[in-house]
């Protein structure tokens, strides 16, 4: 096709939507209700995710030694742990540190009854490493190889659920892809019989075209256009009502349930977007290009 | 030139619609195609438009070898030929001048030139000042025109006419015909399909009698010897 005939079959395109309002905006109604659903599964998948990567990155394991240990064997058991694949990283927390946040925390305003122990740290042999993990189903693995270390008395593994919340995690995502696919499906299908039902109300015009000598390409060009448009306009509404929803949500969820603002971290709205903007836009004008040319394929052959 | 070398069609029901045909028609002919209803007649129009193939036989186009032709290539084969139907098959949600130019637009010729292609094709056919009418304001007669200006505004140098005047009364159709015999003398091969007797008779052109998938008459100066 000629660069020329673009704008001619662009128009051309368009005026297929006009004369088939009906069907087009059937198919841009459920193609924006599809990328909706998507762009809410994403968005609280993505969040759900980050969430339980701070849980997770919370996970520690903390690590004492044998009484009796040099310095230079404690920072060697350090160095080793560090190397391992399951850690993130690791801090030392020095008897003296363990001491100071400890009688903080027991004695709280009680200061003067903690002054008792100031020459005699009741808690001397007990610094120790708090390691943090990568991925924090990895823990079992790590526990078991630091208790079998030397040098290392006794190890705490953390309470938090964390592989089970990794498994919620995955099961959240898996059933959005499920649902995300049928959704999809389904706005192909809608396409396509938009697009097949353009092709029967022009049946006569199309047949005169392809007597006269047009080319497939240019034949079909209005009716990918068409498909390609109604992608597009069915990707814009979608991110448009999610992007004023997101902020008003999270919003609302903080003020109502502030008490659960430690445990809620929501992503901000621009995180969001960088990956579903581009995304939810590529599916859509994606599926409108799919459903015009299959449904393109069978029904313009003269 | 249109050349058929032992041409049969037949459709699923078995039926030959054309049987061994053998044709050839050089540049620059008139020639009528008659015969009954079920002949042959628009089938064989259908094959040199490769809307459909044949079941056996050659056919040649132009030069082009039409059982050999990709689809890709079908457009230039089908650029260099016109046609016209006897329901005119104008679009109707566009005027005069949009449907004549429409067929330019679809063969992506320049802009520049469309416009002055279709007014001296209106002109030819004597409907330059109904080039804002839409088809629903014209006459029968005055559709055909409007159908042949279409088929002949890509220059093609074939112009195939299925029963062009079916649908028209004698006046109109005596009409269509001189505009066929004007186009036909600037140099292009016309082949008309046809029921009517009288202009048939009339025009003195060389005339194939058609029946049951076979040509019985080939005459040089006219003469329709089939009847219904």
């Amino acid at each position: 096709m000629k660069i020329r005939s673009l704008g001619y079959n662009i128009k051309q395109g368009f005026k297929n939507i006009y004369r088939n309002k009906m069907f087009s905006l059937a198919s841009i109604a459920t193609m924006t209700a599809c990328l909706f659903l998507f762009g809410v599964f994403y968005s609280i998948v993505t969040n759900f995710q980050y969430m339980v990567k701070k849980a997770e990155n919370s996970v520690c394991v903390t690590v004492f030694f044998d009484e009796g240990l040099s310095d230079q064997q404690k920072s060697d058991i350090g160095k080793n742990i560090e190397s391992r694949v399951e850690v993130a990283s690791i801090h030392y927390t020095s008897a003296e540190e363990a001491w100071s946040t400890f009688s903080k925390d027991y004695f709280g305003q009680y200061q003067d009854l903690a002054e008792g122990f100031k020459d005699d740290n009741p808690l001397a042999s007990s610094d120790s490493y708090s390691v943090y993990l990568n991925d924090a189903s990895m823990q079992p693995t790590l526990v078991t190889y630091l208790e079998n270390m030397d040098g290392i008395s006794q190890v705490n593994r953390s309470d938090v659920m964390a592989s089970s919340l990794s498994n919620v995690a995955i099961l959240v995502g898996y059933a959005s892809v499920a649902i995300i696919v049928i959704l999809l499906a389904v706005s192909i299908f809608l396409i396509m019989n938009t697009v097949v039902i353009g092709v029967t109300v022009r049946k006569d015009e199309i047949s005169i075209m392809k007597l006269i000598g047009a080319t497939d390409m240019f034949v079909n060009a209005p009716f990918v256009v068409e498909g390609v448009v109604i992608g597009m306009i069915g990707s814009i509404i979608p991110l448009i009502i999610i992007r004023y929803m997101y902020a008003n949500i999270i919003n609302y969820v903080l003020t109502k349930f502030s008490i659960l603002n430690n445990i809620l971290a929501f992503l901000p709205a621009s995180s969001i977007f960088r990956v579903l903007t581009p995304v939810t836009l590529g599916v859509g004008i994606g599926i409108g290009f799919l459903g015009s040319i299959l449904a393109l394929r069978k029904h313009t052959n003269v | 030139m249109i050349i058929l070398e032992n041409v049969t069609k037949e459709y699923t029901s078995g039926t030959p619609a054309l049987n061994g045909i053998d044709l050839r028609i050089e540049k620059g002919e008139f020639v009528f195609v008659v015969g009954n209803s079920g002949s042959g007649k628009s089938t064989l129009i259908k094959l040199l438009l490769k809307e459909l193939d044949a079941t056996s036989g050659k056919i040649y186009v132009n030069k082009k070898y039409l059982n050999k032709i990709t689809r890709k290539r079908l457009p230039s084969l089908r650029r260099d030929i016109g046609v016209v139907f006897q329901d005119f098959r104008l679009l109707p949600d566009r005027n005069v001048y949009d449907n004549i130019a429409f067929a330019m637009k679809v063969v992506e010729a320049p802009s520049r030139i469309i416009r002055g292609r279709v007014l001296a094709m209106l002109s030819m056919v004597g409907l330059l000042d109904k080039y804002k009418s839409f088809p629903n304001e014209l006459s029968g007669g005055e559709q055909q025109r409007v159908a042949i200006a279409r088929a002949l505004v890509n220059e093609p140098s074939i112009l195939l006419c299925d029963e062009p005047t079916g649908n028209l009364d004698p006046e109109n159709s005596w009409e269509i015909m001189k505009i066929l015999d004007e186009i036909n003398k600037r140099g292009t091969t016309v082949l008309v399909v046809t029921h009517n007797m009288e202009i048939v008779q009339a025009m003195k052109k060389r005339t194939i009698t058609m029946n049951n998938g076979k040509i019985i008459s080939d005459v040089e100066k006219g003469g329709y010897f089939y009847e219904d």
